[in-house]
């Protein structure tokens, strides 16, 4: 399937936790930090954690579970930046990283907005870790792990398109929605979308990712960068050849004017 | 001669070229660079999932996921790295106690739970287990200013030896005495007594239900999922509920009264560690009101102990079997025990209390007894009809009790059962009946989320080898000693200290009040309920 894409639905989620042990099952993740929780963080060995915030919905206190994993940009400033072409976008859509051509440079974990990718720190080879999108079960034509195993709903696999007709479809019928799908516009749209009755800044999503891809935007600056060589070379490369020529033609002129010394 | 030996001996030590390091550098960072290629794994996608996970596209599997677990749950937890997603846990959830999936989404509170820990009985993995309290029990038996008093519950006596290789339901009371003795606890009580007396009050409180036109039909309360389960989703049944506590809330509060004053105890010294079957009542113990016992002493005695509380540690029937592994006791050869006077004496109607129906029937005895001032007739003292022999979750049966008439009650285990039934009465639809029996495990507390894992998930030949042997216990005593209001110990209780049945200090002591949990979700509009099981008892219009 192409163009594959996930909806989380925070409204539905119940907080089991399902979907960060299915991650650590299929990817064969060690179990050290609790996936779960309100202290939950990802890290190179959890590669997607439920978050449980205390939310203020109107007037009520309210309990929320987030699931936060790499977003899967549509236009992924980690692959942006990375020039060993070590992360990739799949056929499906899915970003992957492959360790065979990672020089261990870390610049995809300063160019993603959503702080995603981490390090090994405590190995000797270490690799850049983080959420897959079960690219090979994608490529089965399966459902990603976390997906397979939600049992209240909260996690729907589709086309991205589809998933962005559904998720539009529950926000007007039910008015308890935030009138916004999380994911949509967000730095050029992501693969991962999310609705909520709450805000989503108070879920741990940032809210101050601009619409545009931060790729394309990076683009409009350094899209100048060859004319700006080339442009400075022949500016430069011109000031050369002047400068050159007038200090012969000074050189020819007091030659001229009769065997005054040089000082 | 000797300089010269000495500048030669110099030459011969090891140097290193600046040629020579650099080969070696770069030797080093190659050989790195080769190898690290084969050491860096390919992150991802190496692990397993089961076969329900793995198919194309978006199988809908039937069986998914697992249960939410509050961290603070105080009655279970789940250790991650054991889950392996089976779902098993969520089904039992769902369908036989009718709790996940019953509220709507989105959640108000998180976490959902009656504490019943069928979900840990039904785990095959044990990733879902008791949130242990060995340590607790353990820090009190070692301080030697505290007096442990271990108090057993009576379903566990069926089960804990299956744990050392006994037979199914095989009765081992007297080597657990002896257990709990040589793991330190200075005096062993038996729950039966407190079973006892919660039949005196729940059976007084019947016939004045009953004679005086109060809400019908009573539910027992014995059960804390059951409690929990009427608090969450219908809190218009709590008047409904029996005010009386259950058996292991009532011994607690009696020993640090009654009892701690017969003995001359200080009452803040005692510690009360319960052996039920059950997890449920690891939250049961944390509930704000279960502190009669300071209260008692504030209102009656004018000390205070702040702090107070009637029962201190809960511990379940596999963490009683893991304290005695731990302490390397031979449970299969140790001598029979008993318990210790004063408060451990009961009935037959005590005894069957952990199976289903078995409150009910004991409850039975004594209202026949308390209406028509008569013995129940022999054929009262086993009715088969309230035992739910296919063990469906449901019976329903009716009594005539001379000088009231026919009184009509039902016995459900599991909640699913309890569920379709408090519709019907919240309809209107059932107001013949005046007697109603929950527990929230199948077949009772023999069936306890506290108990031994001995098949998983439980079937229903474990427990109708458990419920057998319990009946057994019953049936071998004599008819006077098979009903609670003959205890002689419960007819001391009375005399020298609470006076009579729903007496005031009984009240204190024996009773307690509920919550209205409601606020807590948003229960499902379950009319359209279809049953998962029954077809015959499934929608409730």
């Amino acid at each position: 399937m192409k163009d594959c894409a996930v909806l989380f639905d925070v409204t539905k989620c119940v907080g089991c936790g399902s979907c960060t042990v299915a991650c650590k099952m299929w990817n064969g993740l060690p179990y050290e930090e609790n996936a779960h929780g309100y202290d939950a963080k990802l890290d190179d060995k959890t590669w997607t954690v439920v978050e449980y915030h205390d939310v203020k919905k109107g007037k009520e206190d309210v309990l929320r579970f987030a699931k936060h994993q790499c977003m899967h940009c549509l236009e992924p400033s980690c692959v942006a930046v990375c020039f060993a072409k070590a992360i990739t976008v799949s056929d499906e859509g899915a970003v992957v990283y492959d360790a065979k051509k990672c020089v261990g440079c870390r610049y995809c974990m300063i160019g993603c907005p959503y702080s995603v990718p981490k390090y090994e720190w405590d190995k000797v080879f270490p690799s850049v870790m983080k959420c897959r999108l079960c690219a090979e079960k994608l490529a089965k034509n399966e459902s990603p792990a976390c997906t397979s195993v939600c049992p209240s709903g909260a996690l729907t696999f589709g086309t991205r398109d589809d998933l962005l007709d559904e998720a539009w479809a529950r926000i007007k019928a039910d008015s308890g929605y935030i009138q916004k799908v999380y994911g949509e516009t967000e730095g050029g749209g992501t693969r991962w979308l999310y609705i909520s009755d709450v805000p989503f800044k108070d879920l741990g999503l940032p809210e101050d990712i601009p619409t545009k891809s931060i790729p394309s935007t990076i683009h409009d600056y350094t899209k100048w960068k060859p004319g700006i060589f080339v442009g400075a070379a022949a500016v430069f490369g011109a000031l050369g050849l002047y400068t050159k020529r007038r200090v012969k033609i000074e050189n020819e002129q007091r030659q001229g004017e009769g065997g005054k010394e040089d000082v | 001669m000797k300089e010269r030996q000495k500048i030669q001996k110099q030459k011969k030590q090891p140097q290193l070229t600046r040629r020579q390091f650099l080969g070696a550098a770069a030797g080093v960072t190659v050989a790195a660079a080769v190898s690290g290629c084969d050491i860096v794994e390919e992150p991802g996608g190496s692990g397993w999932l089961p076969t329900q996970y793995t198919n194309e596209g978006n199988w809908p599997a039937q069986v998914k996921g697992r249960v939410p677990i509050d961290p603070q749950n105080p009655s279970i937890e789940r250790v991650d790295s054991a889950c392996i997603l089976c779902g098993q846990c969520l089904e039992v959830c769902q369908n036989t106690e009718t709790v996940y999936n019953y509220y709507e989404l989105p959640v108000v509170d998180g976490f959902i739970c009656v504490h019943c820990g069928q979900c840990a009985l039904n785990c095959p993995t044990g990733a879902i287990r008791e949130k242990s309290q060995i340590d607790r029990a353990l820090e009190a038996i070692d301080d030697p200013d505290k007096i442990t008093v271990a108090t057993i519950s009576p379903g566990v006596r069926v089960s804990i030896g299956e744990e050392f290789g006994m037979a199914q339901g095989e009765w081992a009371q007297e080597q657990m005495i002896t257990a709990l003795r040589e793991l330190g606890f200075d005096y062993v009580i038996n729950i039966d007594f407190s079973s006892d007396s919660t039949i005196m009050e729940e059976g007084s409180e019947l016939v004045h239900r009953l004679t005086s036109g109060g809400v019908l039909p009573q539910f027992t309360s014995c059960c804390p999922g059951w409690v929990k389960f009427v608090e969450y989703y219908y809190p218009e049944l709590i008047p409904n509920i029996s005010s009386a506590k259950s058996p292991v809330a009532e011994m607690g509060a009696m020993l640090k009264t009654y009892w701690a004053k017969k003995k001359k105890i200080d009452p803040d010294k005692i510690v009360v560690v319960n052996i039920p079957p059950c997890t449920a009542k690891k939250f049961e113990m944390s509930r704000p009101e279960m502190d009669a016992a300071r209260r008692y002493w504030e209102e009656h005695e004018k000390k205070k102990y702040s702090g107070m509380r009637d029962v201190d540690v809960i511990l379940t029937t596999r963490e009683l079997a893991q304290m005695i592994r731990n302490q390397g006791i031979d449970f299969m050869s140790l001598p029979k025990g008993s318990f210790d006077p004063i408060v451990s004496e009961g009935s037959g109607g005590a005894i069957i209390f952990p199976n289903t129906g078995g409150v009910m029937e004991a409850a039975i005895r004594a209202a026949y007894f308390l209406v028509s001032g008569e013995d129940p007739p022999e054929d009262l003292l086993h009715l088969e009809v309230l035992r739910d022999g296919d063990l469906d979750g449901y019976a329903e049966g009716s009594v005539d009790v001379p000088g009231f008439g026919e009184v009509k009650v039902a016995v459900c285990n599991g909640l699913h059962a309890a569920r379709t039934l408090c519709e019907e009465i919240k309809a209107g639809k059932r107001s013949d009946l005046h007697f109603l029996e929950v527990m929230t495990c199948p077949g009772g507390c023999i069936g306890g989320g506290g108990q031994a894992k001995t098949v998983v998930p439980p079937s229903n030949g474990l427990r109708r080898n458990r419920l057998a042997s319990i009946y057994k216990a019953d049936e071998a005593l004599s008819p006077e000693k098979r009903v609670s209001y003959k205890n002689d110990e419960i007819k001391a209780l009375y005399d020298e200290f609470l006076g009579e049945p729903l007496s005031e200090l009984a009240e204190l002591i024996l009773h307690t009040e509920y919550t209205d949990r409601s606020a807590s979700l948003e229960a499902k509009d379950t009319k359209d309920y279809v049953d998962p099981y029954n077809g015959e008892r499934g929608e409730v219009q």
